[in-house]
């Protein structure tokens, strides 16, 4: 029993990352249509960030928390406008491509600048944890859930409650109406890109102390985010958050108990089972082209 | 090309232009592979090369599934290395020769492909795209991780080339001649490919896939199809890669490397042979010429991808192409004697007789009742309306009965034959021919390609070979006064122009009913007598019309009969006279009863 | 009389500052090259340039030391791009000079592997420092290794925890490249010809970024020393802290990777206490400790195995060409093979007629962070 707890505390916690950058994902779909491969290099971005400011430059903690998602901020208007807006009125396959290109600058700067050793960022905490009944729960899963928690219900309420958040829906769902309706769609995708940055930045912060910060860190989480948002139901806000969720645990469970070399393969088997039999996911809409 | 083609390219001369370029490229190619073979290439230059001709035959299998097709195929190295283990096993292990091992290798791909191919059924987009790139995935990890088979990530030695003329192809040298010449020859069969059925059918899947389906194009299968062509030529350039190589380990073929395959094909320009072969070399050259970049050529290289996503989307060739169009304009062709389009293969007998029946059709999208049980009979040699306020399921009517949705009851059925439940390219084969209300032509593809696509539905009555069918193409251009702009691009025609090319379509395809949606929408108002001369044309030759418009002048003047929906529903039928001033149809218009000043 | 000295002293510089330049570009243009296939972009980027450090420190000390056959030695180097394609594109680059007669091959075997056959065929001698046994065991007369090979590394790791640790109950811990699973197909072997079975042999994907389950089965099974094959400094930290966290008290006795500066800044305290063979250490011989400290004192930073061998194949092959005296193929691979005692960074050099150089691996202990060295064990069979 306490084998399969621990199993699933890690699930969960490495799910909850999925789930972070598979929001990212979902709300840019949802704005553009795109689906952008530089997503996890959002969280590579701002992990490095936090190398750059707190351990390099020995800034405080939170200071350089802040400061890195204000970089984000910036950041992802620049990643609108150098990568999508140009591009934004051709098919999907200029952009996704764009988007990979995107990447490989990105990553490659980076590892010009800091080399491909990972490199060790230190957690929010002192403690490294809590010992309950033989369950060890990791001080920085426990943060990475709270946070993922926390940002999922203020999502909700801002998409919901406020009028810029309804706007924002408003693009996502019909862009041309929406700008009939008078909401500037192009300052609408750019604050889409920019939350999506910061998201994907605070992820990478979050998971950076447990998985050690390297070049490489987004790339082998957004693809599973990626395959985390279309199990969940691609398009569909809470579909990004269970199925990470969900791929963290089947993963963690499938390592444990089939295989672990072929860790990486069960994400992809369940995502394979799940484009046959139930192509929209859990909690996606089918929906059919317009004649 | 095709024999007696109707088309001179306006100069005289002997020697066409399509002549000349494939003498050209044989001669290339001859003297490329008679440099391979002879040559004293360094170790160093013959590698680049092997490299790059094994690479560029892969790139060319995205050529046919991503640029001709407009599927997304994350997997070509998937296939690459079904091709190369196949090679390498069966040399090594299995104790075969080269060449049945390279077709062991070819068939693997194949079978490979197909079962992707498959999966597209219910999927398109980023959902295919994640469905290669998972099989991918998994591949990757099987080829590390079944070290009993495939030696794990140690990877495969001593691979044997061909024993083939007493073992001539062990040399190097020999063997770079080997692969050019495959790779000359794959290239002008993919080159070759856009020209024929299945390549057009393919470009009208990629440039609008619910049209293609509707024309006459059995999209499953040619996605299929594309899916497997791209696996062979994967499987193909990988075999000959381990061959070249000789050595080849798992870490070699996992998805970053289906993302350079997928950034080749589309530097160079993905919808070309020629972008293939260029894409491909230049990428394997780049890094070689950037060596003294070291360190941050990758970086370079990315942004280089971002810029020209940017500003030459459809690659190098596509730019280089584009500019020679603007330099050399397309000029007008003159086509020799075209005879008239044979719209009167049925007898035109306006007998009553009753060509298309829809009986009792209900399409539910869950509570919206989008048609509701709704009757019509449309006689032949007739042209029937449908008209009624917006969102009163005409248009949904029509696209169950084109068999883009199925009906939730009801049953529809054509000259006699039940086609409820057939799919859309088996209703144009018994003869529907449609067009839409958002134009939907093949954008990529010139006009007379588009016309073909028509023409090459199943079961045409006008001709079962090339020549007799793009006889038929011509004659509906003529009809419509399209045929001297026939190798024109579709955006170089008029708003107007690109709805008559659209008729043209599907007259191609010797329909027995014609739908119509909203033809008039857009139009000016000498377009829309056009419009009106051409229909009433149509009818004159014996052909059944229904459209939907809401222009009541067009109406009048070509329906014979008139069916009103509101609502879904059918609230009134009859000549145009009656169905116009009947109070109901008024009400549902003009939202309150009046009286029609007669 | 000031003046004419300050003159003379003026003239006699600048005659020499217009010849010295002149002298040394011509001694330069005589140079001897010497070419070296390294990662330079890639994945493999890192090791690449600490491979080019320690090639270049010993190129300059021969220099300074006179030289090969009267003349300096030139570092010239291509990049692999961490590929096997790339290997064989940078080696046969190198292959088409003629002018240079050896070369520094790959760190990576599989990437050796690629560039066998040309190697095979070019019939020059290439000093490489991949692990895989096999490569010295093809009838490939042209491959020396300068790092000891991994059936050494094994029969350290199981020596040293059976007998010295005196532990019987093992686990394997192993990655499932080619370094990882060759490394764990020949502990085995060795646990096996000293009577033991291991109780647990678990395979991981490189970059796994969760090791719970690998440390749940761990558990499980009983294990009293662990021996490890992993390549990546990243999953040493992340195995090791979540060890410590899931209360995973083990003996461990891991592979080279376990011993980087770069590994223990990342676990940290979690390695602490923890044994691994390394084919480098500084404090293991007097050679090693002098490398180490003009490595540093170059390059700021302490050296590790990718510089190492590449320090020791440079000397080596000085040595080799002046006692071949000359650069034909056939006599420089008789000199290599005849070295025998060449105090190297990485140990004694004694060539076996494979043409693997070394024979043995030392064995160091994480002591509170700082990495001490235990013992050298040696197999001279």
């Amino acid at each position: 029993m306490g084998f399969a707890l621990q199993l699933f505390f890690t699930g969960i916690g490495i799910g909850a990352i999925y789930a972070l950058v598979a929001l990212g994902f979902v709300l840019i779909y949802r704005a553009t249509n795109v689906v952008n491969f530089a997503q996890g290099d959002f969280a590579m971005l701002g992990a490095f960030a936090m190398i750059l400011l707190a351990v390099d430059l020995n800034w405080p903690y939170w200071l350089s928390i802040i400061i890195t998602l204000a970089g984000l901020i910036v950041f992802g208007a620049l990643f609108n406008l150098g990568v999508y807006y140009p591009l934004r009125h051709r098919s999907f396959l200029p952009v996704i491509i764009s988007t990979i290109g995107a990447s490989i600058l990105l990553e490659n700067g980076v590892l010009f600048a800091y080399g491909p050793a990972p490199q060790s960022l230190p957690g929010m905490f002192e403690t490294q944890g809590f010992n309950i009944g033989g369950v060890f729960f990791d001080s920085q899963y426990l943060l990475i859930l709270v946070v993922t928690v926390v940002m999922v219900a203020l999502q909700y309420l801002f998409f919901e409650r406020t009028l810029i958040g309804k706007k924002l829906q408003a693009t996502s769902q019909d862009k041309e109406m929406a700008s009939l309706l008078g909401i500037p769609v192009a300052m609408m995708i750019m604050l889409t890109f920019i939350y999506s940055a910061t998201l994907g930045g605070l992820a990478g912060i979050l998971v950076g102390p447990i998985l050690f910060v390297s070049v490489g860190m987004g790339s082998s989480i957004a693809l599973k985010a990626f395959a985390a948002s279309i199990i969940g139901g691609f398009g569909d806000v809470t579909g990004a958050v269970v199925g990470g969720l969900a791929l963290g645990v089947i993963e963690t469970f499938g390592a444990a108990y089939i295989s672990v070399p072929y860790k990486d393969g069960f994400a992809f088997l369940v995502l394979f089972v799940f484009l046959l039999i139930r192509p929209q996911g859990f909690f996606g809409e089918r929906v059919a082209e317009k004649a | 090309m095709t024999s007696g083609s109707l088309i001179t390219p306006g100069a005289s001369g002997v020697i066409s232009k399509a002549m000349l370029a494939r003498g050209l490229y044989v001669v290339a190619a001859l003297v490329s592979v008679g440099v391979a073979n002879f040559a004293p290439f360094s170790a160093y230059s013959l590698n680049i090369l092997m490299q790059a001709s094994t690479y560029a035959i892969a790139v060319l299998g995205l050529t046919i599934v991503l640029g001709y097709t407009g599927q997304i195929n994350l997997a070509q190295a998937a296939f690459f290395s079904l091709g190369a283990y196949s090679v390498a096993l069966g040399t090594t292990e299995f104790g075969l020769v080269f060449f049945p091992a390279l077709a062991i290798g070819i068939i693997l791909a194949c079978v490979a492909g197909a079962a992707l191919g498959l999966t597209s059924l219910r999927l398109g987009g980023h959902y295919l795209a994640m469905v290669t790139i998972s099989f991918q995935t998994m591949l990757s990890l099987v080829l590390i991780n079944w070290v009993s088979l495939t030696h794990g990530p140690d990877g495969v030695l001593n691979i044997l080339r061909p024993t083939l003329l007493a073992g001539y192809f062990t040399d190097s040298g020999h063997y770079l001649a080997l692969c050019t010449a495959v790779l000359y020859l794959v290239g002008y069969l993919v080159w070759r490919l856009r020209r024929t059925k299945l390549g057009r059918a393919m470009q009208a899947v990629r440039d609008n896939e619910l049209a293609a389906g509707v024309v006459g194009v059995d999209t499953y299968r040619t996605k299929v199809v594309a899916f497997t062509l791209s696996a062979l030529l994967g499987g193909l350039g990988g075999g000959l890669f381990a061959g070249g190589f000789r050595y080849i380990s798992p870490d070699q073929f996992t998805f970053s490397e289906s993302v350079v395959f997928l950034t080749m094909s589309l530097l160079g320009g993905v919808r070309s042979p020629m972008g293939a072969g260029l894409g491909t070399g230049l990428l394997i050259l780049l890094p070689e010429w950037l060596r003294f970049l070291k360190n941050i050529y990758l970086a370079v290289y990315g942004g280089a991808v971002i810029l020209i996503m940017v500003f030459m989307p459809d690659g190098i060739w596509g730019f280089v192409t584009a500019l020679w169009r603007r330099l050399f304009p397309i000029a007008p062709i003159t086509t020799g004697e075209i005879a008239p389009l044979p719209l009167t293969q049925q007898v035109a007998r306006a007998d009553g007789s009753v060509i298309l029946t829809v009986s009792q059709l209900s399409k539910h999208f869950g509570g919206l009742k989008a048609v509701d049980n709704v009757d019509l009979a449309i006689a032949r040699n007739t042209v029937h309306a449908l008209i009624g306020p917006n969102g009163s399921g005409k248009t949904t009517l029509l696209n169950v009965m084109s068999g883009l949705y199925a009906p939730t009851s009801g049953r529809i059925e054509l000259d006699g034959r039940d086609v409820t439940r057939l799919a859309p390219h088996q209703r144009a084969g018994c003869g529907l021919g449609r067009t839409f209300q958002n134009i939907r032509l093949f954008g990529a593809m010139n006009v007379l390609d588009n016309v073909m696509v028509g023409a090459e539905r199943p079961h045409n009555p006008a001709g079962h070979d090339a020549s007799g069918l793009e006889r038929q193409a011509l004659a509906a251009l003529e009809f419509v006064g399209l045929a001297a702009r026939a190798h024109e691009t579709v955006a170089s025609l008029s708003y107007g122009h690109q709805r008559l090319l659209e008729i043209a379509r599907a007259l191609a395809g010797s329909p027995k009913l014609l739908l119509l949606d909203e033809p008039g929408a857009g139009l000016n108002h000498a377009e829309k007598e056009q419009l009106v001369w051409l229909l009433n044309r149509l009818k004159g030759h014996g052909l059944t019309i229904c459209v939907i418009d809401h222009d009541m002048n067009i109406v009048e003047q070509v329906a014979d009969r008139i069916t009103v929906l509101n609502f879904g529903r059918r609230i009134a039928e009859g000549t145009p006279l009656e169905v116009l001033r009947n109070p109901t149809v008024v009400a549902a218009y003009l939202g309150e009863v009046r009286l029609a000043t007669p | 009389m000031r003046t004419t000295r300050t003159a003379a002293v003026i003239v006699v510089f600048a005659w020499l500052g217009v010849w010295l330049p002149g002298a040394s570009a011509a001694w330069a243009a005589d140079a001897l090259k010497i070419g070296m296939v390294a990662p330079l972009t890639g994945p493999g980027a890192f090791s690449g340039q600490l491979q080019s450090n320690g090639a270049k420190l010993a190129v300059a000390e021969v220099n300074m030391a006179g030289g090969v056959l009267g003349r300096p030695i030139e570092l010239v180097t291509e990049d692999d791009q961490t590929t096997n394609p790339g290997a064989v594109l940078a080696f046969s680059k190198l292959a088409g000079d003629s002018d240079i007669p050896a070369f520094l091959g790959p760190i990576r075997s599989t990437q050796v592997h690629a560039i066998a056959p040309d190697v095979l065929k070019l019939g020059k001698p290439v000093m490489f420092g991949g692990t895989d046994p096999v490569l010295t065991h093809m009838g490939n007369l042209w491959l020396f290794r300068f790092r000891p090979n991994d059936t050494y590394s094994a029969r350290v790791i199981a020596d040293f925890g059976t007998n010295t640790l005196g532990k019987k109950k093992w686990a394997i811990v192993h990655s499932t490249d080619a370094f990882g699973t060759s490394g764990m197909k020949y502990l085995t072997e060795s646990l096996k010809s000293l009577g033991i079975n291991p109780v647990l042999i678990q395979g991981y994907s490189n970059n796994s970024q969760d090791f719970t389950p690998v440390a749940l089965a761990l558990k499980q099974s009983g294990a009293e020393v662990m021996g490890s094959y992993m390549t990546f400094e990243a999953d040493v930290g992340i195995l090791a802290k979540q060890l410590r966290q899931l209360g995973v008290n083990i003996a461990w006795v891991g592979s080279p990777s376990n011993a980087t500066t770069n590994a223990l800044k990342l676990a940290g305290p979690a390695l602490y206490g923890t044994f691994a063979v390394a084919d480098f250490n500084r404090d293991s011989g007097p050679a090693a400790k002098e490398f180490a400290a003009k490595y540093e004192a170059a390059y700021k930073v302490p050296p590790d195995i990718f510089a190492s061998w590449a320090y020791d194949a440079v000397h080596v092959l000085a040595v080799a060409l002046n006692n071949a005296k000359g650069v034909e193929p056939d006599k420089v691979r008789a000199a290599i093979l005849e070295v025998n005692g060449y105090q190297g960074a990485e140990g004694t050099y004694r060539f076996d007629k494979n043409g693997d150089g070394l024979h043995g691996y030392n064995i160091i202990k994480n002591d509170n962070g700082t990495i001490a060295f235990d013992k050298h064990i040696d197999f001279n069979d």
